[in-house]
């Protein structure tokens, strides 16, 4: 009867050709993926730089500069895991009837096809059983006495997960790809900056996009700390999580530290000047001989002097150049600042700007009531978070702990089996066939049966001695 | 010269070796003790380094004279000699460890140290252990190399950046190490297996041909017009790459090298070409002529690295981005100066093949036990390999909030982790033993090179730190 399509299908892709030629290809496509500039992580311009525009074409067509993201990985990744889920689908049922339903009493046909087995022969059958399961027991084989109905015998083993444990290193596996695929298709990633004072709920991913969260996070304060030879030590930021206004969660986060809320976590990215001034401290001294006062002044931000007069800080420029007669700002370094103040008269309605340093052509310093000194500059500074939402990465962790569980079980974990029975040989001598196997390390576990068949036969002789019975009887058996 | 020895009677030979060793360790070892008794500080990092390098000297010695002569005495004191080199060994690395504060991984110069260290560890456990007596002749002089290296770079204690300070970089970088070891001691038993397997030593010629022509292919990268060789210029006050810009280094052109190295790569390749002439004509006069050439190419590659040696050490050369001219040093390409050496090693390697072919064979354990050892190391590298991608991708995800990005490093470690589980696959479901199995093992080493060196050199990426 031919094999249905379907059914032609589904055993082409358990087959351990198909796996291998599938995993072959994914090797060669992912060393593609690094040896060719990928797309998102290289800038525009420095592909062109590095390929034709031809080449780059085809590339692209191709989706060569983004492999990872490419729908043909994609479908080569789900076809690996087709594969394996068809390859332990077809033999799991083999694996779990012989893990379930061990085979526990040798008959005489397995018992003379059984490589590793050897024959002691003994006196008594219930005696010699007994020995033999007090030895296995010790060794740690649980052996269990089989009765049937017309043979007894001894069954111990060890380790029988041994068995499926390939099947528990295929599972984690799909459990990782599966956690993988989770994140690509619902996870996402983004970037927010804040500075000190600000809050916001809008997150930037990479294509430009807007992503508004549900609650909104706002930074308390951030800052850098250096070691004595002026690298980089440390960078935090206090953070808090507000949800309708209220604060639910407060968490200074430093690099490799994040704050999570709502399975959205947030990551200490980068730290820097935005170029704009957080406070300005001036000591402002009136002209009419009463004492000074110190102020601390932010951009736009209106304090009172006295009574009658107020002052705002109307521009802050923190390098500044004068050309024509104009004012320009080089840079955003705090290397040349210059702070205009315009002081404002209730009475009056007068307004009077002040420049610091004084500027001409811009200056009113001299009509203006105080004088003004600068103390302090504080710039302010922005902090960077890494945005991400990765739902699907538990199944990742627990497929990498489950994996680690499953690869030590396959690698050291042994599954032996021994069988014991009593047997009568062609000149119904009495003897104990004792027999075994092991699932791997074969060597080893012969070195092992050999132990364990001495210690039956010394403890053996020792009963007999012990029962005061010739042994010359069991000698002669041999 | 190696011809001469073996005519002397093994006992004498063996003698006079281990006292000449001996007194060159105990007069070196004055020599240095005289010196540092005027400074007075006995116990530090450099000393302990310094010790090691005569120990772990004196026992590649001696176990190269084993590989030469096959003298058993020889292993007895080039054991001892390891012992004691890893002793020093350990309280370098206790020291570093104390003075940094940190688990000595951060840089470089770190992990070389403990490269080293597991090395001289391995090589003590595969001899005591597994009986597999030849190893020190392979992996005391690569640790010789190393510890030379060592004294190349960088050393003060560099504070580590935020993203590097976790637990779980130490541990991934921990896990990577014990992997790589197994995989280099599991590609240095499937070597052996191939000794002992009776594979044809012209097919080792033709390996280490090939070996040669990749490593001098990578180097070549660096080929600039005119001949000239790009290096990254070096501060030496600093001790520090010059960068132009934040994360892009400053090459300097190096003149007449390039073309120096392309000669050798001829050199290299000559014996792999006369190879395949022989397996065409079956001419045995093309075979000679092969392996005359890898004596050749062991000159030019001398000659090529003794160049590269003096030419980076002085001198100050123009490069193509920016005006002036800038030092360079040999801290500044450890790549390069590795891939060098490991050329004219694995040449010389080949060479002690061509000679001493049974005596090897006589000092290897069976062929299958060989090949069962194999699988026992790979069957260590494996989990390892796995946990230490595991590690990598927690502490990037605590890092950067992203498990996986793709990152050439991640994707070529993932292709070691595959080829490795084909290697476990092939041996479990279809039986691949013997030679098969060698040859995956070695591909799977191959692998294992290209991710540590090749991704760092030739490939770009944010794995900037190792």
């Amino acid at each position: 009867m031919a094999a249905s399509v379907p059914r032609k299908i589904w055993q082409t892709l358990g087959a351990i050709k198909t796996g291998v030629i599938l995993l072959i290809l994914v090797v060669i496509l992912s060393a593609a993926g690094t040896i060719i500039l990928q797309r998102p992580a290289t800038e525009p311009d420095e592909m062109q730089r590095a390929y034709s525009p031809q080449v780059l074409r085809v590339l692209d067509a191709l989706r060569l500069t983004d492999v990872f993201h490419a729908w043909w990985f994609v479908l080569l990744l789900s076809l690996v895991s087709l594969s394996i889920i068809a390859a332990s689908v077809q033999r799991f049922p083999n694996a779990w009837r012989f893990f379930s339903r061990p085979y526990k009493s040798p008959d005489e046909s397995f018992r003379n096809a059984l490589p590793l087995h050897k024959l002691i022969p003994v006196k008594d059958e219930e005696a010699a059983l007994s020995v033999a399961d007090r030895v296995l027991k010790k060794a740690g084989f649980h052996p269990e006495r089989i009765v049937r109905e017309n043979s007894f015998s001894l069954f111990g083993e060890r380790n029988r997960i041994s068995e499926l444990a390939v099947y528990i290193v295929h599972a984690s596996l799909l459990l990782i790809l599966l956690g993988g695929n989770i994140d690509a298709l619902f996870g996402w990633r983004g970037f927010l900056t804040l500075t000190r004072g600000e809050q916001s709920s809008q997150v930037k991913p990479q294509n430009g996009s807007v992503r508004n969260l549900p609650f909104a996070i706002r930074c308390d304060g951030a800052g850098q700390e250096n070691y004595s030879d002026g690298s980089p030590k440390r960078w935090w930021s206090d953070l808090d999580v507000l949800k309708n206004g209220q604060v639910v969660l407060r968490k200074q986060i430093v690099v490799n530290e994040p704050l999570v809320y709502g399975g959205v976590r947030f990551y200490q990215a980068s730290y820097g000047k935005t170029g704009k001034l957080d406070r300005l401290t001036l000591t402002a001294t009136p002209r009419d001989g009463q004492s000074p006062k110190d102020l601390a002044i932010g951009l736009d931000e209106t304090l009172p002097l006295d009574a009658d007069t107020t002052v705002r800080l109307a521009e802050f420029i923190p390098d500044y150049v004068v050309s024509d007669g104009h004012l320009y700002a080089r840079s955003n370094e705090l290397e040349n600042p210059a702070a205009h103040l315009v002081l404002e008269s209730k009475k009056s309605g007068q307004s009077i700007n002040v420049w610091l340093p004084p500027i001409p052509g811009l200056e009113q310093n001299e009509s203006s009531p105080y004088t003004f000194e600068g103390k302090d500059v504080q710039m302010a500074y922005f902090t960077g978070l890494e945005v991400s939402h990765e739902p699907g990465q538990w199944a990742v962790w627990a497929g990498v702990l489950v994996m680690g569980f499953g690869l030590v079980v396959v690698f050291y974990l042994v599954h032996m089996r021994v069988w014991i029975a009593p047997v009568r040989d062609a000149r119904g001598q009495l003897q104990l066939w004792i027999g075994g196997t092991a699932n791997k390390n074969k060597d080893a576990f012969e070195h092992r049966f050999g132990e364990l068949v001495e210690k039956i036969e010394s403890e053996l002789k020792i009963s007999v001695e012990a029962g005061a019975e010739a042994p010359a009887a069991v000698l002669a058996g041999k | 010269m190696a011809r001469a020895t073996v005519e002397q009677p093994p006992a004498a030979t063996g003698t006079t070796l281990v006292v000449a060793v001996g007194l060159g360790v105990a007069f070196l070892l004055f020599m240095a003790f005289l010196n540092v008794v005027k400074s007075g500080n006995l116990l530090n990092e450099s000393n302990l380094l310094y010790a090691s390098l005569i120990f772990y000297s004196g026992a590649g010695t001696l176990y190269l004279g084993f590989g030469i002569t096959g003298t058993p005495a020889y292993i007895r004191y080039a054991s001892l000699a390891t012992w004691a080199g890893l002793i020093a060994n350990t309280g370098a690395v206790a020291h570093r460890w104390y003075e940094a504060g940190h688990p000595p991984f951060a840089s470089i110069y770190e992990m070389l140290l403990m490269f080293v260290w597991t090395l001289a560890a391995l090589t003590l456990i595969a001899e005591q252990k597994f009986k597999v007596k030849i190893i020190g002749t392979v992996t005391m002089p690569v640790a010789i190399v190393g510890v030379v290296l060592m004294q190349l770079l960088r050393t003060d204690v560099h504070p580590l950046v935020p993203a590097l300070q976790s637990t779980w970089l130490h541990v991934h970088v921990t896990l990577a190490m014990l992997a790589y070891a197994a995989c280099a001691l599991s590609f240095a038993l499937a070597m052996m297996f191939l000794i002992k397997d009776k594979m044809k030593t012209e097919t080792f010629l033709a390996a280490t041909s090939l070996f040669g022509v990749a490593t001098y292919l990578g180097v070549l990268t660096r080929f600039e017009k005119w001949g000239g060789f790009s290096v990254i210029a070096w501060n030496p006050e600093e001790k520090s790459e010059v960068f132009l810009s934040r994360g892009v280094r400053l090459f300097v052109v190096i003149p007449d090298l390039g073309w120096l190295l392309l000669l050798v790569l001829a050199a290299v390749a000559a014996p792999l070409v006369l190879y395949l002439v022989w397996r065409k004509t079956q001419n045995e006069a093309f075979l000679n002529m092969a392996n005359r050439a890898v004596f050749l190419s062991i000159l030019l590659q001398v000659l090529a690295l003794v160049f590269f040696l003096l030419r980076a050490r002085d001198g100050r050369y123009a490069s193509l981005d920016a005006d002036g001219l800038f030092p360079t040093a040999l801290a500044a390409s450890p790549f390069i100066l590795s891939g060098l050496v490991g050329g004219v090693f694995v040449s010389l390697l080949y060479l002690l093949l061509l000679w001493r072919r049974s005596d090897l064979e006589r000092m290897l354990p069976a062929a299958d036990e060989l090949d069962r050892i194999t699988y026992k190391t790979i069957a260590i590298a494996f989990p390892l390999l796995t946990l230490m991608i595991a590690a990598g991708a927690y502490w990037a995800n605590r890092t950067w909030g992203s498990y996986w990005s793709w990152d050439p490093k991640e994707t070529w470690a993932a292709i070691t982790w595959l080829v490795y589980a084909g290697y476990l696959h092939m041996r479990i479901t279809r039986g691949w033993r013997g030679r098969r199995a060698a040859y995956f093992a070695i591909l799977g080493f191959a692998v294992v090179m290209f991710t540590f060196f090749g991704v760092t050199y030739l490939l770009p990426g944010m794995h900037a730190y190792a």
